[in-house]
């Protein structure tokens, strides 16, 4: 999300850098690393990750399509799950939980403290970065950029570093998202590392322009996700409600769009 | 150049058909000297390469993002299984019902794609990749319970016959495959990924286009997800899982699936390496490892492929060997314009420029047009007649709204008000590719020949038969049909885009800026072959222009339009000479003329 808003593409692998991240955010903490180290350490690689990745594109592909980059994340993907299998393995991990597993009842719906805490976490964020874009002189290259990159970079913008500190900062986003979400499923690489697909969705249903409407999208999904567990008929499919949902939405907001941007 | 050897250059695939034809035999042969366990690898390859060359029509050709093609696969296994339990077909029959139940299925895929582009597209393939395999977890493959197994046919239960049997039908799919490239759909596949506008502005539907490319992209890949059950008898859900389908859309995306040696290639990367990693003691995870970055370096390289680089090097080294290249003109010196040739064109059959037009009914008659964007007025009621057998000009400053009138007139842009006639009948309510069939051609200001094309190629997309290519590039002055187009400067693409546009018999073209670009005499030259185009060809012309000598050289009569506005209208001498042009084009009042 971060990623198409400011840097032109979205990003497929972006979730993979998280879910390495946080994946070696365990590995330490297994070994007896105080929690909170392991986590900075997890985030840390999660935006190393993602930022020699950036610094990949930003070389390889400053001025291609945004089909043949999203393309190239695809790969970048592809080649990262292949790494994690080779490192972490494909056993599940159980992740420590990050808060005390309270729930409080507000009127009959119980809420759990972690669900609340990454509810607070994702708006504060989505709020810092509309900041950011709107407020600041930064934040307006940045958007400029991801429209126009030729253009900025003839303006004095420097793309690349930029570009390189975007994809840092979304990795290391994307690494404190599966760290929050882990004790609430499965936590083998492959599911972690899909968290793109209800990810993408949600930023599919922000359609990439209004943030706040994606932290509310992707909220909205992670409820659907959970009241489907109660249902016995859906509750099969609920790993791909969200593409139902948002295929519906998608094709509502871009009912306009009958020619594609070439004219 | 003679019709034949025309036809040769237009279909060229003989030659590039020579290597891949040759590579296969002797693989075949290879094969079949093997030893079983390997035979049986090779089967897999050939599956595989037929689910990659499936993305070599979804994003090889029409570039559209499909991560959905063993999805497809799985709907032709599991149909070919379904009917092994519950009917007596033989095995080839099965495979091709089980290729065809997957078309609907594609078709409705497609559908999202004509709202959908790049990676939305790509995340709702994605999405229906992972609805299939949830699905598929909840209902076992037909016979799995009970033990009944898809039986190789009598004849190919040898891993050689059966290799054999997978080697026809890949040859078979190919060949549909090739037969489709050279048709117009084939042509327009590539025109998608370049413009959907320019596709539809030459009378294809983009609609039909894209649900084409997904439907044989499914059917293929179901075909190969057939052969995939008749190998192993029975298949494993884990075969088709969208992991899959991310992993042969890279390996298909790195070496270049939209050509038959890239697909081949891609399923032996698929199948036959991780074989020789478990050999040679490297963990198999290596392998999509090394197909990521390899895609990633590929790409970096140019979109096609590794297959595509190595045909462009081909391309070039074969064109640096005496073939023409770059600025040789036409097949044939130009016959100067104006003398009398004859048209090339017997004017269209419903009569062309006689009958009705005698009266002196425009062929397109323009009326109370208005465009609003938003506040913005485009156009404010204007009103335009093209007489037959003219040249009208459209002049006015930039942003007057002159590409917004052809966008409107040919059905881009929905007008607040007004009406459009062709030749006395609305075609308001139609679709761009029906106006254009119905005899509205335009080109664009942008330049919108397609790059991928061939000027043949080109030309037989916009609705024209090879035997009217020849005269009608002599006539533009234009390069060779086997010129590829992405080899024209961008100044010599336009006259290209004019000869497209005067196929499929229009009674009307609209030329956008068809001189942009070119030199002084060129373009005086170009003014003189559109003054020559109703004569020859029996159609109208309205022309935007900026350049005056072209518009002075073409144009019987003028409309100028400023902000939207009609300020002008009639003959050229006298709205050339007309105060408030003058106004429009300098920016500042004359003397002496009140507003």
């Amino acid at each position: 999300m971060l990623l198409y808003r400011m840097a032109g593409v979205l990003n497929f692998s972006i979730a993979v850098f998280g879910a390495f991240g946080a994946f070696i955010m365990v590995s330490l903490f297994e070994r007896g690393l105080p929690f909170g180290l392991a986590i900075a350490v997890g985030v840390l690689a999660g935006l190393a990750l993602s930022a020699a990745m950036g610094a990949v594109m930003a070389a390889l592909f400053p001025d291609t399509d945004p089909i043949t980059r999203s393309v190239v994340t695809i790969g970048m993907a592809i080649s990262l799950f292949a790494v994690a299998f080779r490192i972490f393995g494909d056993r599940p991990r159980s992740f420590p939980p990050l808060f005390p597993s309270v729930s409080y009842t507000v009127s009959g719906v119980s809420l759990k403290l972690s669900g609340m805490v990454a509810l607070g976490l994702a708006s504060v964020l989505a709020f810092a970065i509309w900041l950011f874009l709107r407020r600041t002189r930064i934040g307006v290259q940045v958007a400029a950029m991801s429209t126009r990159s030729t253009t900025a970079e003839l303006l004095g913008i420097p793309v690349r570093s930029y570009t390189v500190a975007i994809w840092a900062l979304a990795g290391a986003i994307a690494t404190m998202a599966p760290i929050l979400a882990a004790p609430t499923r499965q936590a083998d690489f492959t599911s972690l590392g899909l968290l793109v697909v209800p990810a993408l969705a949600a930023a599919l249903l922000g359609s990439f322009h209004s943030l706040g409407l994606t932290v509310v999208a992707g909220l909205g999904i992670g409820v659907l996700e959970a009241m489907a567990v109660r249902w016995p008929a859906v509750s099969t499919w609920r790993t791909t409600l969200p593409f139902f949902v948002i295929l519906v939405v998608l094709l509502w907001r871009q009912r306009g769009e009958v020619w594609d941007e070439a004219r | 150049m003679k019709p034949v050897e025309l036809a040769s250059s237009l279909f060229s695939s003989t030659r590039d058909r020579a290597f891949p034809l040759s590579l296969v035999a002797v693989l075949t042969l290879f094969v079949l000297w093997l030893p079983d366990f390997w035979t049986f690898l090779f089967i897999s390859a050939l599956t595989t390469g037929l689910i990659a060359l499936s993305v070599g029509i979804v994003y090889g050709r029409a570039r559209m993002v499909s991560l959905c093609q063993f999805s497809f696969a799985a709907v032709g296994a599991w149909v070919v299984g379904w009917l092994n339990v519950n009917y007596n077909l033989p095995f080839v029959v099965m495979i091709l019902v089980g290729g065809l139940a997957a078309v609907p299925l594609g078709a409705l895929i497609g559908l999202l794609s004509l709202r959908l582009r790049g990676i939305n597209l790509a995340v709702a393939t994605l999405g229906f990749a992972a609805a299939t395999i949830v699905y598929l977890r909840q209902t076992p493959f037909p016979g799995s319970f009970n033990g009944q197994f898809v039986e190789r046919p009598a004849a190919f239960s040898s891993e050689n016959r059966f290799f054999l049997l997978c080697a026809v039908v890949f040859a078979a799919v190919v060949s549909l495959v090739g037969y489709l490239d050279r048709r117009r759909v084939g042509r327009a596949w590539l025109a998608v990924r370049y413009s959907e506008r320019a596709t539809a502005a030459v009378g294809m539907s983009v609609a039909r286009v894209k649900l084409a490319a997904f439907s044989l992209g499914a059917f293929v890949a179901a075909v190969g997800g057939g052969l995939l059950v008749g190998q192993n008898g029975i298949v494993s859900l884990r075969s088709f899982e969208p992991f899959d389908s991310l992993l042969i859309f890279a390996v298909a995306a790195l070496t270049g699936a939209r050509y038959v040696d890239g697909a081949i290639g891609a399923g032996l990367l698929g199948a036959i390496l991780p074989e020789l990693f478990r050999r040679w003691g490297i963990p198999l995870d290596v392998a999509p490892m090394l197909f990521g970055v390899g895609a990633i370096y590929v790409l970096s390289q140019g979109a096609e492929g590794a297959h595509g680089q190595l045909r462009e090097q081909w391309r070039a080294r074969r064109a640096s060997r005496g073939l023409p290249t770059e600025g040789t003109g036409p097949a044939r010196v130009p016959e100067p314009a104006g003398s009398e040739s004859g048209p090339a064109f017997p004017p269209s059959g419903r009569g062309g420029r006689g009958t009705a037009n005698r009266a002196g009914q425009p062929v397109l008659a323009i009326g109370g047009l208005t465009v609003r964007y938003g506040a913005v007025v485009a156009l404010d009621r204007v009103d335009i007649d093209i007489l037959p057998g003219t040249v009208h000009g459209l002049i006015g400053p930039n942003g007057a709204g002159k590409s917004t009138l052809i966008d409107t007139v040919t059905g881009f842009v929905e007008p607040a008000a007004g009406r459009v006639l062709l030749e006395g009948s609305a075609i308001d309510r139609l679709p761009v590719h029906k106006r254009a069939r119905a005899g509205v051609r335009r080109t664009f200001q942008q330049g919108r020949a397609i790059p991928d094309l061939t000027v043949g190629q080109y030309l037989q997309l916009a609705g024209g038969r090879p035997e009217e290519f020849e005269d009608l590039l002599v006539f533009m002055d234009c390069p060779p049909v086997d010129r590829r187009i992405s080899e024209i400067d961008m100044a010599r693409r336009r006259p290209v885009e004019v000869a497209a546009s005067l196929l499929g018999r229009p009674r009307v073209v609209l030329l956008d800026e068809p001189g942009a670009g070119l030199a002084e005499d060129e373009s005086a030259a170009l003014a003189r072959r559109i003054a020559d185009i109703p004569e020859r060809f029996g159609c109208a012309v309205l022309l935007v222009e900026h350049d005056m000598t072209m518009v002075v050289g073409a144009c019987d009569g003028i409309t100028v339009l400023d902000f939207g506005e009609t300020i002008a209208s009639g003959p050229v001498d006298k709205v050339l000479e007309d105060p408030r042009v003058v106004e429009a084009y300098l920016g500042v009042p004359i003397e002496g003329v009140s507003s």
